[in-house]
């Protein structure tokens, strides 16, 4: 079973343009648009991502279905799609958006590729912006200290709170707990 | 081949003694230096795995007054030549300014912190409902009318665990950052949380005049107690500061970064932030205590 907690944040933005998009069925497709980013321009709005994946992510072959994103769209969009199925997740990572995991006590990036997933696992997918605040030491106790995924969140985003007050522009994160 | 013929016989026997000695002295560095080598590829090999048997703490304490009249901190480490058996267990309490018998609850903290020990590494939820027990007891002596932070550490070979209740420190400095491991558990949090889930920015929660009171502390009914669920790794050359908030009121994180570099050992380290407290003259210095512990690799 997947436990997930999904966090969105305008900040002091006039409006939210991150996307985070999240599907069930028939697997787990975690994603996160970083459209809030200045440097990009990117042309592609959350919504036309958002609608982008919901074509694509039931494909059976998660490479297949990165290539189709790559393609169309632009080479500036900034996003990262984590799809888990049994016991294995697969990340493809586009720009400033990371997936972070815990394993042994540590964290570690997670890179694009195919890898293992064993119960008690807990993933963070996150924002450059939003591990901007952040020490992996804060983000790694926090997440041995916490029973559910709401329960991080909140954790992590009372050390942002405490740099920025959440003035910071957008943030967006989703963690993940396999059980 | 040289020709001894001429040379005293007394000579070419000291000549014979000499060679034999230089044979055996090259033998003997060959076999230290291949040892030495072998050492360190297997230390190497060891450094790579989870579970790194060569690291070792270095513990150093202060325990100071300030400004007050009482000292209401009490620290507690725990004996350490059971290091390799039980681990190290560092703890402060600090008990709470404006309730009485605040030093009474932290020194009853610790002096069951001690008879806790040895405590297993593994039990966390063992240990957090045995702290939690301590809490209740507390409770029932005083009603709410004495209480105390708790902060531990529980480090064995390369993994921590921590535990805390109120709102002391423990301070992780790795690679010239400073992370503050545990939250405190006071009022302001509670209204961060309030406000960004309505998705406002937390500047008001800052403001609050109970920003910083403490909701959760060792005395209170049906305590909670943050604890790690699974153990930290730890790295050579980290330092874990486990400490009241007399340092940090004193120090910043920021500055305990700058100050507490992995070359120093944990005495020195211990010196330099009792100095730097001392040196800022607070004019209401609370008690300030902290243990300082220095990972550090062991060749033996």
């Amino acid at each position: 079973m997947i436990e997930y907690f999904t966090f969105k944040h305008r900040g002091e933005s006039e409006s939210f343009r991150d996307e985070v998009y999240l599907t069930l069925v028939p697997h787990v497709t975690v994603a996160v648009f970083y459209g809030s980013v200045m440097r990009t321009q990117t042309k592609v709005s959350p919504e036309m991502f958002s609608g982008l994946l919901a074509e694509v992510s039931s494909d059976a072959d998660f490479n297949r279905m990165c290539s189709v994103l790559d393609d169309k769209l632009p080479g500036n969009a900034e996003y990262l799609v984590l799809r888990i199925e049994g016991n294995s997740i697969a990340c493809f990572r586009h720009g400033g958006v990371m997936a972070k995991i815990v394993i042994n006590g540590d964290l570690k990036m997670l890179p694009n590729g195919i890898f293992g997933l064993n119960d008690g696992d807990k993933i963070l997918v996150a924002t450059e912006n939003f591990y901007s605040s952040l020490t992996d030491e804060g983000i790694l106790a926090d997440a041995l200290v916490s029973d559910t995924c709401a329960e991080w969140m909140n954790l992590m985003v009372r050390r942002i709170s405490d740099t920025n007050q959440l003035k910071c522009g957008n943030l967006s994160a989703v963690t993940l707990l396999v059980r | 081949m040289p020709d001894f013929t001429l040379l005293p016989d007394q000579t070419v026997l000291l000549i014979q003694i000499a060679a034999a000695l230089f044979v055996t002295a090259f033998l003997s560095f060959i076999y230290v230096a291949l040892t030495t080598i072998m050492s360190i590829l297997k230390l190497q090999k060891v450094a790579g795995k989870d579970t790194d048997n060569l690291l070792v703490c270095d513990v150093a304490y202060f325990h100071c007054r300030g400004k007050r009249d009482n000292q209401e901190d009490a620290v507690y480490i725990s004996p350490l030549e059971d290091y390799y058996s039980n681990g190290v267990v560092a703890a402060c309490s600090d008990g709470m300014g404006g309730l009485l018998y605040g030093e009474v609850v932290s020194k009853y903290v610790v002096e069951k912190l001690h008879e806790m020990y040895p405590m297993s590494f593994d039990d966390q939820e063992g240990i957090a409902s045995t702290i939690k027990g301590l809490s209740a007891e507390v409770y029932e002596q005083y009603h709410l009318g004495a209480g105390a932070t708790l902060v531990m550490t529980h480090i064995k070979k390369n993994m921590m665990n921590f535990y805390s209740v109120g709102d002391s420190n423990i301070i992780l400095i790795r690679k010239g950052r400073a992370t503050l491991l545990n939250h405190k558990q006071n009022y302001v949090s509670l209204l961060i949380r309030k406000l960004a889930e309505g998705g406002m920015d937390t500047s008001e929660a800052y403001r609050n005049s109970r920003a910083k009171a403490l909701i959760d502390f060792v005395g209170n009914i049906e305590t909670n107690v943050i604890h790690t669920s699974k153990p930290m790794q730890l790295y050579e050359d980290d330092i874990i500061v486990v400490s009241t908030d007399g340092l940090t009121d004193a120090i910043s994180l920021n500055k305990m970064k700058n100050m507490l570099l992995p070359e120093y050992n944990a005495q020195h380290l211990a010196r330099l932030m009792k100095s730097g407290v001392k040196n800022k003259r607070l004019p209401k210095q609370d008690n300030f205590s902290a243990v300082i512990i220095k990972m550090d690799r062991s060749l033996i």
